[in-house]
Parts: C-alpha cells; sequence; structure tokens
C-alpha cells in the first residue's frame, strides 16, 4: 500500500502553434492591402465613387422604378432562355449518364479509361460558362446555339463528376453480388448499379437545371442568345429603369423554378 | 425444452411491382416540356451538321501554334481577376459575417432574421455580372466594381451558409459561456466561434475559388482581368492567343482549386482529429 503522494501543481504549457493565427491574419492582411493598391493591385479608388455618387443615385433611383410598358419586349427573350436551359439540360442529362458510370470506380475497373475521362472533364469545368459562350459565339454564330452548347459543357462536366461521386459511395454489395453471379460488368451497370445511381441522377440534374436557367439569362451579353441580349442592349443605353424591369424578372423566374425543383426534389429523396 | 419451429410457408406469390403514378406522370411531363423546348426554340439545327468540322478546325486554330508571346500580358491579367476575386472574397467575409450572425437563430431578432434571409437567397438568384452592370454606374469600370459585385454576391452565399452553420452548432458551449456571465459578443466569441471557426474558413476559401471563375467572367462587362482581354481578342479572332489564354485560365483555376482544395481538407480534417482526441 502506496500512500498517493499529490502531484506537484502543474499548468500545462499553451499549445504550441498559438502565433500561427496572427501570422496568417497578418499575411492575409498585407496581401489585401497589396491587391488594393493602384499600379500592382487593382486601385481602390474612394474619391472616385464619392465624386460618381450623385450620377449612381441617378440610376439607383431609376432602377427602384421599372419601365412596366418595357414587359411585352422581354417575353420572347425570356422564353428563349428557358428553351436554352431545358434544352441543354435535357441533352447534358442523356450525354452525361454513360460518362459517369465510365468515370466511377465502382462501374469502370479499367483505370486509365477513368482518368483519362475524369481529365478531360476537369480541364472542361475549369473555363466558366460564359467564356465558352464567348469562343462558341465566334464560331458559331450568333444565337440560342452557342448558348445551348456552352451550357453543355458546363453541365457535363458537373453532372458527370457529382453522379460518379455518387455511384463511387454508394454500396458495394449488390455490384459484388452481381459479380460473384458471373454477370459481365456491362449487366452489372446496368441492371445493379443504374438503379441505385437513379436519385443522385435525377438531382443533380434539376440541381444543373436551375444552374442553367440562372446561367442563361446572362450568356446572351456575349451574343448567345436569351435575356442577356437584351440586358447588353438596355445597358449600352443606360436604361436602368428597364433594367431593373429584366431583373426582377429574371429573380421571379429563378426563384419559382427553385421552389418547383425543390418540391420534386423532396418527393425524389 | 426445446420448441421446433415450423418454417414458415414458402412465399409462392411474386409481389406485385411497385406501382409509381406519381413519376410516369412527372416522366410525361418533364417528356413534353423537353420536346416542347426543342419543337419551339428557334435555332438552325443544320449549323450543327458543320460542327465537328467546326471545332476541329477551331481547335487547331487555337492550340496548332499558340502565341506565346502574350504569354505575360496573359499571366498580369490574371493576376488582376485573381486580385479581385481575393479582395472581393475579403470584402465579402467583412460584410456577410456580422449579418450572418444577426440572421442566425438565438443572435438576432425574429423580424430581422426573416428579412435578411430573404435577402441572402434574392441576391443568390441575380448572376453576379448583373450586379456588376448595376454598380458601375457608381464605380465605374475599374477593377473594384469587379471585387464589389463579387463581394455583393458573396453575402447570398457566405451569409447563407454562415447562419447555418452557427446554428448548427451543439449548444453546451454557448450555454457554458452564457452561465459564466458572457454578453452576447462573448458567447460569440467564446462560445460560438471556437465550434464554427474550420467550417467558416474551409467556406471562405471555396468562395474565393468561385470568385477566381466569377472574375473572370466579369471581364465580359470591361472591368478588366483575363476575361477582358479573352473577349477582345475573341472579336479580333486572333485565335492563337486565344489558345494561349484558355490553357492559361484553364491551368491557375486548376491550381488554385488544387491549392484551395488540399487547404480545405486539412483544416476540415484537423477539426474532426480534435473533436475524437
Amino acid at each position: 500500500m502506496t500512500e498517493a503522494t499529490p502531484a506537484p501543481l502543474e499548468i500545462p504549457r499553451r499549445p504550441s502553434g498559438a502565433w500561427r493565427g496572427p501570422v496568417i491574419l497578418l499575411a492575409i492582411v498585407a496581401i489585401t492591402v497589396v491587391m488594393c493598391l493602384p499600379g500592382i493591385g487593382i486601385g481602390v479608388d474612394l474619391s472616385a465613387i464619392a465624386r460618381n455618387w450623385q450620377n449612381g443615385a441617378d440610376k439607383i433611383i431609376k432602377l427602384l422604378m421599372p419601365d412596366w410598358s418595357f414587359f411585352p419586349r422581354t417575353l420572347p427573350p425570356l422564353i428563349e432562355t428557358l428553351q436554352m436551359a431545358v434544352i441543354a439540360t435535357a441533352i447534358g442529362a442523356v450525354i452525361s449518364l454513360p460518362l459517369s458510370f465510365w468515370a466511377a470506380r465502382a462501374t469502370n475497373p479499367n483505370a486509365p479509361a477513368r482518368i483519362i475521362v475524369r481529365g478531360i472533364l476537369n480541364v472542361i469545368r475549369s473555363v466558366p460558362d460564359l467564356l465558352y459562350a464567348a469562343i462558341l459565339v465566334a464560331m458559331v454564330g450568333v444565337g440560342a446555339l452557342p448558348g445551348i452548347l456552352a451550357l453543355l459543357l458546363f453541365n457535363i462536366g458537373i453532372i458527370v463528376k457529382l453522379v460518379s461521386e455518387a455511384i463511387d459511395t454508394n454500396d458495394r454489395g449488390p455490384l459484388e453480388a452481381g459479380r460473384a453471379v458471373g454477370a459481365t460488368q456491362t449487366k452489372i451497370n446496368r441492371t445493379l448499379a443504374l438503379p441505385d445511381a437513379w436519385p443522385a441522377f435525377a438531382n443533380q440534374t434539376l440541381y444543373v437545371f436551375e444552374l442553367n436557367v440562372r446561367a442563361s439569362t446572362v450568356l446572351g451579353l456575349v451574343g448567345a442568345g436569351g435575356m442577356g441580349l437584351l440586358i447588353d442592349a438596355v445597358r449600352t443605353f443606360y436604361r436602368y429603369d428597364q433594367l431593373s424591369l429584366i431583373i426582377l424578372e429574371i429573380l421571379i423566374v429563378v426563384i419559382v423554378i427553385d421552389l418547383v425543383s425543390d418540391a420534386i426534389r423532396r418527393r425524389l429523396v | 425444452m426445446t420448441t421446433v419451429l415450423t418454417p414458415p410457408p414458402a412465399i409462392t406469390v411474386i409481389p406485385d411491382r411497385p406501382r409509381r403514378p406519381w413519376l410516369i406522370a412527372s416522366w410525361i411531363i418533364v417528356t413534353a416540356i423537353v420536346v416542347l423546348a426543342f419543337w419551339s426554340i428557334d435555332i438552325n439545327w443544320a449549323r450543327l451538321a458543320d460542327l465537328p468540322a467546326e471545332i476541329v478546325r477551331y481547335t487547331f486554330l487555337m492550340f496548332g501554334s499558340p502565341n506565346w508571346e502574350q504569354l505575360p500580358e496573359a499571366l498580369w491579367q490574371t493576376w488582376r481577376s485573381i486580385e479581385m476575386a481575393w479582395v472581393g472574397t475579403i470584402l465579402g467575409i467583412l460584410l456577410a459575417t456580422p449579418i450572418s450572425l444577426l440572421a442566425a437563430r438565438g443572435f438576432g431578432p425574429a423580424s430581422l432574421r426573416a428579412l435578411l434571409r430573404g435577402l441572402f437567397s434574392l441576391i443568390r438568384a441575380v448572376p453576379e455580372i448583373i450586379i456588376a452592370i448595376v454598380i458601375l454606374s457608381v464605380t465605374g469600370l475599374t477593377p473594384f466594381t469587379g471585387a464589389l459585385a463579387l463581394a455583393i454576391n458573396g453575402i447570398g452565399t457566405l451569409g447563407k451558409w454562415g447562419y447555418e452553420a452557427v446554428e448548427a452548432v451543439p449548444s453546451g458551449p454557448i450555454e457554458a459561456a452564457r452561465a459564466a456571465g458572457g454578453g452576447t459578443l462573448q458567447v460569440l466569441r467564446w462560445g460560438v466561434w471556437p465550434q464554427v471557426e474550420p467550417a467558416f474558413w474551409s467556406f471562405w476559401l471555396y468562395r474565393f475559388e468561385i470568385n477566381v471563375r466569377s472574375s473572370a467572367v466579369l471581364g465580359l462587362i470591361g472591368v478588366g482581368g483575363i476575361g477582358d482581354m479573352l473577349t477582345s481578342y475573341t472579336q479580333y479572332r486572333e485565335w492563337s492567343t486565344v489558345g494561349v489564354l484558355l490553357i492559361v485560365v484553364v491551368a491557375v483555376t486548376m491550381l488554385i482549386d488544387a491549392v484551395s482544395g488540399a487547404i480545405r481538407r486539412r483544416i476540415m480534417e484537423g477539426a474532426r482529429a480534435r473533436v475524437l482526441s
């Protein structure tokens, strides 16, 4: 029996690395300051804002008074915008489904093929859709077609990434069972992996549709059809009263579509 | 004593296939919408026929002999775009963080909460390029306009993520801070902030990644940066330069995504490790 001697009271040392927070903060502040300087940075000129304030205030007052008589002219572009979003989503979904199976480890054991598909899609995803649209307009001419093609590239990039990740996180049991009874990879994918991938696929397609409605409203800024053409026209004439009507319409369409697809998503999942 | 269990009678009737009329109806509706869109849109589909040949031709024009002399200018403009994205992110953080706290349940007045949440979803519905068009009448065609547009757009996303993260926090530490006599600010500092810090850093980095992409797009309306350069050279149809610009955009975006993604993963893994230990 030993008497428990009380250990000498000792305050634990402060965890090391406490210097890290302030240093990171300081570095961030320094970078921000450099980036705000004129010359090397973007040159934040607050005095210009003060000078332009009156001019801007007029525009903002105009923004608050939408020109309702402009409404009939906004309808055809608005419909074209929705058409572009629907078509691009539909084609994108059809192309993406097989590609997703190609890019997922569970459904394509062939590593080189998988890596090639994923690599190409990573490159495709890193270019914003408006830049695609700008280039495609120069290639195939002004109109809805380059817009749809730009959205299509964007859609395939996103759907394949998200769905192939979903396929990889799905339960492998059924696939192993399929393999055990001697099915080929194609049969396994079609009869076992596909039903499991459906909800994720439908979900991501809806998500992409929402993004497309939002994106297609501005694609016209580079000539790719839809609402953006009109935005470009009214902005060159500084018709901010008409611009505000367009923004209002975009807001309503986007919010309605978000609500509808949210409702559908709840039924799906 | 053992009781012999009789095996359950074998099932001989195959269960009915599940019937899902709702699913069939939605399929019909979706098909109808898609067919209608295809049928009604004003597109000369014949142009699609020579698209493959055109793509090959333009790919060759762009990447056959890229005009590397434009590389320094392209990198400089990319730097501008990144600056726009960075300043936009920082401004967005400064604006969005206090607002998102006000919008969180338990920290702001209820009436203000609904208002702010509405504001967040409103901002998220407007593309950032439209925000830029609206504010450029005040700020002019400068990169700062781009940064400001990104910051305002960031309020929508950062605000939403912020209040969701604050509300999802376990309430123990908050109660402890309150029990020790902390005021709202002290509760936020010692009860909430240590719990949400990793998530916030991760949101901020992710927002920076988004802003890098968007800043390239904002160039289209003339606020400067790589997007500005890309649209001008596309309009001049100088494809050998456009090729270089595209390569730069892809390389820089992928690099920034990779670095920021790695940092985010480390932050979140560190957070998990701290919870477990």
